[in-house]
């Protein structure tokens, strides 16, 4: 809204300036005619003078024809330039007439145009306003705080019972710090220590003796054992993310370099993600504040980028898989189609990722449409990978049917419908289509 | 000579622009103050204990032929928070000496801070209406000294200690490399 009064205003203080600027005339030789008119305003002084008796009439007379001297010389040149005697004077007068006549408005429009062309690469439009009074308060999410004298609760009971459970030990310590807005506080510390020893893999441990060495000023120990835990923790642990945040951020409030990771694990087929770069926690932020519309533009933005990637390097087989399946999952069936085969021809792609190909081909279909060829390849392909394929053998047998081969179109089409469940709604319709073959 | 006065607001733009970049890059820190007390005897030290029980602090505390730290702080001090765990560190870990001076806090504020947080200080002592601050120059809290064995003011530090002063400065200290 302020965004819009504000635009409103630019294009009013704008065109309040281009209307005068744009009616202004500049009369081809309006110097001279001024010229003139100063001259002869001085004449008529001169005279006034002369009459008044202030100025001598040998005086006047020398300075009258001082003043009409002048006036010849400045005719002489107007001429002169208004009849072209050079070329390049007249062109570089005329020149110079255009630049005065439409440089301001020209400026007038471009101050704006760069504003605005500057606010679209660093604004951020769909940012919602930040009220002073909401600042800083969404940091200790609000669930966070309301369960935080809970964990201690139950951390306290659990200890009455058993002053060396560690797994209290460690939810205490945890409860302590979060009440103390994140801080390790002492006796946190010493409830982490003493519940180390029983369960030194801890992650949750780990992570806050960690945060109090970084906390304490020693930086690199609290790196060291992040990192130990890092490398220590399955592939998919959810605090993996929060983890390598937390190490970058201490990392770089203490001017520590940090060594490369260790090598991602090599990319398999069977986990396209493995390769996949982890967003920052900056653009993960950003990506939710984004609009659904603004979001899917953004991804379609890393997915474009992604494709321009492998256009440079076709043989990331691992990369064409990605694309592929994050056109599937954008709508773009046909350049999820296209990646797929791409994938495939630098090693061919296995039954679960043929189940996808065949799916990217036959969502192109108009309903009761034929699958091209390229789609009945990829789909025979996926029915002797699994012959018991309900995709692919709806769609051969559609494919059959419609090249006149209609046993094969039966065959498979009855194989299906012994397959699917007696409550599935395509029943029905695959029954009919069954019966117009003549099955 | 027209000319020349008509360049004037340039220049001056000009030179202001240079100062302002000068003040940006160099490092410099306009709210540094400086502090008197560096490199003389500290000042009088003469508060009730913070700590129920316990002997008053005086000048013979900050004299005892070992390095001092003395911490002023308040439980409604924020940064006072961020560099606890500093002195939690050098407290278990390097074993310093700390000397903690609550100021301007009630002790039925301070106690129970130091209680959640954990207490890290040999002495504690308590200057409830400032004075004391004022006598060391003080300017808010946090504000940490570093005494020398014979009483004398070697470092001052306006503002929480950070990992930075710790490595640089206070550390070498406790091991007598810094004068």
């Amino acid at each position: 809204m302020l965004e819009f009064l504000l635009a409103l205003l630019t294009t009013a203080t704008v065109a309040a300036l281009l209307w005068p600027l744009l009616r202004m005339r500049l009369p081809a030789r309006d110097r001279l005619s001024g010229e003139l008119a100063i001259y002869r305003d001085q004449l008529a002084e001169l005279e006034r003078e002369r009459e008044a008796g202030t100025l001598k009439a040998a005086e006047a007379a020398a300075a009258r024809t001082e003043i009409e001297r002048r006036m010849l010389a400045a005719g002489d040149a107007a001429t002169g330039s208004a009849l072209g005697t050079t070329k390049g004077t007249a062109k570089a007068a005329r020149s110079s007439d255009a630049v005065q006549k439409w440089l301001p408005p020209a400026l007038s429009l471009f101050v704006p145009l760069l504003a605005l062309g500057l606010y679209l690469q660093v604004g951020r439009p769909g940012l919602p306003a930040a009220p002073f009074a909401d600042r800083g308060t969404e940091r200790p999410a609000p669930s966070r705080q309301m369960d935080v004298a809970g964990l201690l609760a139950e951390a306290r009971a659990r200890l009455a019972q058993d002053p060396n459970d560690a797994e209290a030990l460690a939810a205490l310590g945890e409860g302590l710090t979060l009440e103390a807005g994140g801080t390790v506080t002492q006796p946190a510390l010493e409830a982490l220590q003493r519940a180390l020893p029983a369960r030194p893999d801890d992650a949750r441990i780990l992570y806050y003796l960690g945060l109090h060495e970084a906390q304490s000023g020693d930086s690199k120990a609290a790196i060291a054992r992040w990192r130990a835990l890092e490398a220590g923790s399955p592939p998919d642990a959810p605090w993996l993310p929060m983890l390598r945040a937390e190490i970058a951020r201490v990392a770089k409030a203490a001017g520590i370099e940090l060594p490369p990771a260790a090598p991602p694990p090599a990319p398999s087929t069977q986990s396209p993600q493995s390769t996949t770069p982890q967003p920052s926690r900056e653009q993960q932020e950003a990506m939710a504040q984004l609009t659904p519309e603004q979001r899917q533009q953004a991804i379609r933005s890393m997915v474009e980028g992604l494709a321009a990637r492998l256009a440079d390097a076709p043989q990331d087989r691992a990369g064409w898989l990605r694309l592929a399946n994050a056109w599937k999952v954008l709508g773009e069936n046909a350049s999820a189609a296209d990646a797929y085969g791409r994938a495939d021809t630098l090693a061919p792609v296995d039954a679960r990722i043929l189940a996808d190909w065949a799916e990217a081909h036959v969502r192109q279909l108009a309903p009761g449409a034929v699958p091209s060829p390229q789609a009945v390849a990829v789909l025979e392909r996926l029915e002797k990978a699994e012959p018991r394929n309900a995709l692919a053998l709806f769609y051969l047998g559609v494919a059959a049917e419609a090249a006149g081969n209609k046993p094969a179109a039966l065959q498979r089409w009855k194989t299906l419908l012994a397959l699917l469940p007696a409550d599935a709604p395509i029943r029905g319709m695959l029954e009919e289509r069954i019966k117009a073959a003549g099955g | 000579m027209r000319r020349l006065l008509f360049i004037l607001p340039l220049l001056t733009l000009a030179l202001m622009a240079g100062f302002f970049a000068w003040s940006l890059t160099s490092g410099r820190d306009p709210a540094s103050i400086g502090s008197v007390v560096v490199g003389r005897p500290a000042p009088k030290l003469d508060l009730p204990a913070l700590r129920p029980g316990e002997p008053p602090l005086t000048d013979a505390d900050l004299r005892t032929g070992k390095p001092v730290i003395v911490n002023f702080f308040a439980s409604w001090c924020t940064p006072c928070l961020a560099e606890h765990p500093l002195f939690t560190r050098l407290r278990e870990r390097e074993g310093a000496t700390i000397v903690g001076i609550a100021w301007k806090n009630k002790r039925d504020d301070a106690l129970p801070w130091l209680k959640r947080l954990g207490d890290p200080f040999k002495l504690a002592g308590l200057d409830l209406d400032g004075k004391t601050g004022l006598d060391w120059g003080l300017s808010g809290v946090p504000e940490t000294y570093l005494i020398d064995g014979t009483g004398i003011v070697r470092r001052h530090y306006r503002g929480p200690i950070t990992e930075r002063d710790l490595n640089e400065t206070i550390l070498p200290f406790l091991k007598g490399a810094v004068k």
